[in-house]
């Protein structure tokens, strides 16, 4: 028996030398890692076949990984000198990467006239220098509204609540909702921030200080807190699969979610909208959503023989055509400006609805510190939904949170 | 006696046995430990990413000095205790139900195993999604068929640390339930007639016999279980959403994660990381000795 | 077992195991149903285990997409290696363990242990340096090295632990009859621990056929990945296609539970095999 054993394992061993033996690259090989959905996916894969037909002699490998992972596993193979060219991710990586000088410098690399053809919102610099270059921008959060339920979308705060209230009920007697006015999953801190902004605050000033013991916020809260339980026109509990769920089943009006999901609510048959989110009547200011653009870095490990290569690569994707490509497939909004007065991305109204929520966002931190805020953001935002902390005692413990955090990142 | 031939025959088979094995399981985990004690000593952080030093065991103060060490140690050894308590309760139990002559034991055993074999990414988050107050399967099964008020799993921190539980109890019993099983193979019927005709009850012949023969086989898989659940981060994770309600479900690795991956300080993380080898390193020792494991029963 | 029990006593045996059964197939059933459902829905309102408008869409995506009979193939080379590693090393050294002595035996059985004591986030960065360095990134052989460590522990103790049932006497008697070690170890002890090998085989298996962290680390490329890594991709941080990622777990459960069928056979006890008596 235990010869059969040893026999068969040793054969078993062979086969695996001899498959695992993935072979030497020749000529040089880019690797970029990225997150992007499946339907970019596909587009980055076949825009990368068209350049390799135009540039014999370099190999791109693309691997997908999930944005945490992506983020994670970058920093780990980066510190073994290992790691691919180019990370593309949204931009708040850009803050942590550069700081462990994992990521390189950009702004020498690409000339001045060739800069000014991007968006300037999708160039994203730190401490003085670019890291980043986006080939979108947006990544934001907007009002998605079920156009059976809600055929016109509403414009204020006050109408959302009357119009929620009006869709907020137990059709089938049996003492449960059957229909929300709204569904979001409020209980992320990332998908509170619109209402942050619009009740005038913000999660830190312009020198990157945290700015959570503010009475806005305390407003903000109190406002969410009120949908919830004063208006009830969301759900006690929900978090992001909830409202997917009951969004994608007809049993919500509207749902606050990012351009990443709306393709599949068409998919779903929800016949859908796009739509600001109602501004808040009492403060008269327009939430505002996080816009982040998306783009490629480059790993600081890259060596000079190669780096021509990898810029002219990011040159490509990030070219009017490809980002077109993108547009056609994923609805995104490019960031090169020849790109966005294409037609493709004018004369779609969804594109246009999103652009013009586009307009009263803000842009995302890249700070690192900003991880430290929505740490210390989470617990005490969380308690207030749970009713064991007041607003006010929230947003004080909060501050001290992202406080102590920041400190202990910068030790 | 052995002669000297035979004494050089038994040396070389024992440590061709041997050796292989140890080499295989140390050599994956000697540098990486190593490393981790080096980093555990250093600033390592996203200030001092490239370029750290060693400072001593600043880390380790600071380890200790965090006022929610505590509390999180507390929980953490609470999620262990329940959890593996469960497992091999349930595991044993099910174990000696299904070691008899019962026709179709064999599909019970077969999908009682299927919660380890599925993978756990999706099984966790199903049940996270059982667990909804207004939607989820467990409230409905409550309040419709049970007549019992429905629970608050999800934003109560005490419901949502059980829902956490139960979860984790569901994929860990069946590893239990195999072990057991395989144990009780190895016990002679002969002691259970023999105690039969001695006129014993189920109860002592449990106790006297099964126990004790079962325990060279359990207490592995016990060990190995509690340090397996107390460095079980994913099941906690998924079901709870990263530690909702407000961090309230977080365990010991938690913090080493968000410690190196959310805040970059990979020496205080690797610190944290060796206290908590040190725990279980502490916990495993004094078992062994109590149960007295490295030793055979007969 | 020639023990009988009453009827009322089978009776009540089988009313809780099948209810205890059902309540522990009903989560791996919803998965079922988010596998039929259409639209990439992880939750749904409905209680109903057949969701409206199921389809095998999944299923048929998920197969004609090349990708995943390629990486079903990786995970069972790996796995199979993993369990051949495992089963030869721990039943060996586990004999060793378990009957004879040896300087530093105790320390090393817990020393062996220790070795799953430290938690696997930090040991991720000098892993991943280590296996860089050797050249073994993207190779199957620095993933059996690291699984077969993995599973080892557990396999070694538990085989100990089986073999300590055995009375030294029948180990004893094999070799005063004139066998050698190694034919007492595999014609008169093996035979005995049949249990304990299936045990092993199959934990060895599952270390290797589930294991995700150590396999994204050392795997770059999509053709490489093994079923785990090849279902993440399936996976996003808000766009998870769970249709895919569903149909996708139920496929990967099915071989464990098949070798869990396979190797019953051998759950049963090693004294009805041989003849043992004392």
């Amino acid at each position: 028996m235990k010869r059969i054993i040893l026999i068969a394992s040793f054969i078993l061993m062979l086969v695996i030398v001899f498959i695992s033996c993935s072979g030497e690259q020749k000529g040089t090989t880019i690797t970029i890692w990225h997150q992007m959905q499946v339907e970019g996916r596909a587009v980055l894969d076949s825009v990368c076949k068209d350049y390799l037909l135009k540039n014999q002699g370099i190999k791109i490998n693309t691997l997908y990984k999930e944005t945490e992972e992506l983020r994670t596993g970058f920093q780990t193979a980066s510190l073994a000198n290992a790691g691919p060219q180019i990370v593309y991710g949204p931009s708040d990586q850009v803050g942590p990467f550069s700081k462990m000088e994992i990521i390189m410098p950009m702004e020498t690399l690409f000339d001045k006239d060739s800069m000014a053809k991007y968006d300037t919102k999708s160039l994203t610099y730190f401490d003085g220098h670019l890291y980043q270059i986006g080939d979108r921008i947006g990544n934001h959060l907007a009002l998605v509204y079920n156009k059976k339920l809600v055929p016109e979308p509403p414009k204020n705060s006050d109408e959302l609540i009357i119009m929620g209230k009006e869709l907020t009920k137990d059709i089938d007697g049996d003492n449960r909702i059957d229909i929300y006015g709204l569904v979001w999953n409020f209980t992320e801190p990332y998908f509170f921030i619109p209402f942050l902004g619009g009740f005038g605050g913000w999660v830190m000033d312009d020198k990157g200080n945290p700015t959570l013991n503010s009475p806005s916020i305390v407003e903000a809260f109190k406002f969410i807190v009120a949908l919830r339980d004063e208006h009830k026109i969301i759900p006690q509990e929900c978090d992001y699969d909830m409202a997917d769920a009951l969004f994608k089943e007809g049993r919500a009006g509207m749902i606050i979610n990012g351009p990443w999901s709306w393709a599949g609510y068409a998919k779903a048959g929800i016949d859908m909208g796009i739509a600001r989110i109602p501004f808040i009547t009492s403060t008269g200011k327009w939430p505002s959503p996080m816009y982040s653009p998306k783009g490629y870095s480059i790993n600081s490990n890259v060596k000079s023989d190669i780096l021509p290569d990898v810029v002219k690569l990011i040159y490509y994707l990030t070219s009017p055509a490809v980002e077109l490509e993108f547009t056609k497939v994923m609805g995104t909004i490019p960031s090169r400006k020849e790109a966005q007065e294409n037609s493709l991305v004018k004369d779609n109204p969804l594109i246009t609805s999103s652009k013009y929520q586009l307009d009263v966002c803000r842009p995302m931190p890249v700070i690192p510190e900003l991880r430290a805020i929505w740490d210390a953001m989470k617990p005490s935002y969380q308690a207030v939904l749970g009713g064991t902390i007041s607003p006010e005692d929230a947003s004080k413990t909060m501050q001290e949170e992202a406080l102590k955090k920041i400190r202990e990142m910068n030790e | 006696m052995k002669s000297a031939k035979e004494h050089r025959a038994e040396f070389v088979f024992k440590y061709i046995f041997l050796i292989p094995a140890i080499i295989v399981i140390f050599a994956v985990v000697i540098y990486p430990f190593i490393y981790n004690i080096i980093l555990s000593l250093s600033n390592m952080s996203m200030t001092h990413f490239r370029d750290w030093r060693i400072i001593g065991f600043g880390q380790y103060l600071k380890v200790f000095s965090e006022k929610d060490f505590y509390t999180v140690l507390g929980k953490t050894i609470i999620w262990t205790v329940v959890n593996v308590f469960f497992h091999v309760v349930i595991g044993v139990f099910l174990a000696v139900l299904l070691n008899r002559h019962l026709p179709g034991k064999g599909i019970i055993r077969t999908l009682m195993i299927i919660p380890w074999a599925m993978p756990q990414y999706i099984t966790a988050l199903t049940w996270r999604g059982m667990f909804n107050y207004e939607f989820g399967a467990i409230n409905l099964i409550l309040s419709k068929f049970l007549h019992m008020p429905m629970v608050q799993w999800l934003k109560d921190p005490f419901f949502a640390f059980t829902a956490c539980i139960m979860t984790n109890v569901w994929l860990g019993f069946p590893f239990m339930m195999i072990i057991a099983y395989g144990g009780l193979q190895a016990i002679p019927k002969e002691l259970y007639e023999a105690a039969d005709v001695d006129g014993a009850t189920g109860w002592q012949k449990f106790w006297k016999i099964t126990v004790p023969h079962l325990k060279p086989v359990m207490t592995p898989a016990i060990v190995l279980g509690v340090i397996w659940t107390f460095n079980n981060l994913n099941v906690i994770w998924l079901v709870s959403n990263g530690g909702e309600p407000s961090d309230k479900t977080h365990i010991l690795v938690s913090y080493v994660y968000k410690a190196a991956f959310n805040l970059y300080r990979y020496g205080y993380a690797a610190a944290l990381s060796m206290v908590i080898f040190a725990i279980l390193l502490a916990f495993g020792i004094s078992f062994i000795k109590r149960t007295r494991a490295t030793e055979s029963i007969y | 077992m020639s023990r009988k029990d009453s009827k009322i006593k089978l009776a009540i045996i089988y009313i809780f195991l099948i209810i205890f059964t059902l309540a522990t197939i009903y989560p791996v059933i919803r998965v079922i149903s988010i596998s039929l459902r259409p639209g990439d829905r992880l939750l749904s309102t409905s209680l109903s285990i057949i969701p409206e408008g199921a389809s095998f869409d999944s299923y048929i995506k998920l197969f004609s997409d090349g990708r995943f009979i390629r990486w079903m193939l990786n995970s069972l080379l790996v796995s199979i290696a993993v369990t051949i590693t495992g089963v030869a090393l721990a039943s060996t050294a586990g004999y060793i363990f378990s009957k004879y002595r040896f300087i530093g035996k105790k320390a090393g059985l817990t020393a062996i242990l220790t070795t799953q004591m430290f938690p696997a986030t930090m040991l991720l960065l000098p892993m991943y340096i280590m296996i860089s360095k050797l050249g073994l990134i993207n190779s199957y052989i620095g993933l059996i090295f690291v699984y077969s460590a993995t599973a080892l522990p557990f396999c070694i103790w538990q085989m100990k632990g089986y073999y300590d049932t055995i009375p030294r006497t029948l180990h004893e008697a094999a070799i005063i009859d004139g066998c050698s070690h190694f034919q007492a170890f595999t014609k008169i002890i093996l035979p005995l621990a049949t249990p304990a090998l299936v045990i092993t085989a199959l934990f060895s298996f599952m270390a290797a056929w589930s294991e995700y962290i150590v396999a994204a680390q050392i795997l770059q490329e999509q053709e490489m990945f093994t079923l785990p890594l090849g279902l993440k991709q399936f996976q996003a941080n808000m766009t998870t296609e769970w249709g895919l990622y569903s149909a996708g777990s139920v496929i990967v459960s099915i071989p464990v539970v098949v070798l869990f069928i396979i190797l019953s056979r051998w759950l049963v006890s090693g004294l009805t095999l041989g003849s043992v008596k004392e």
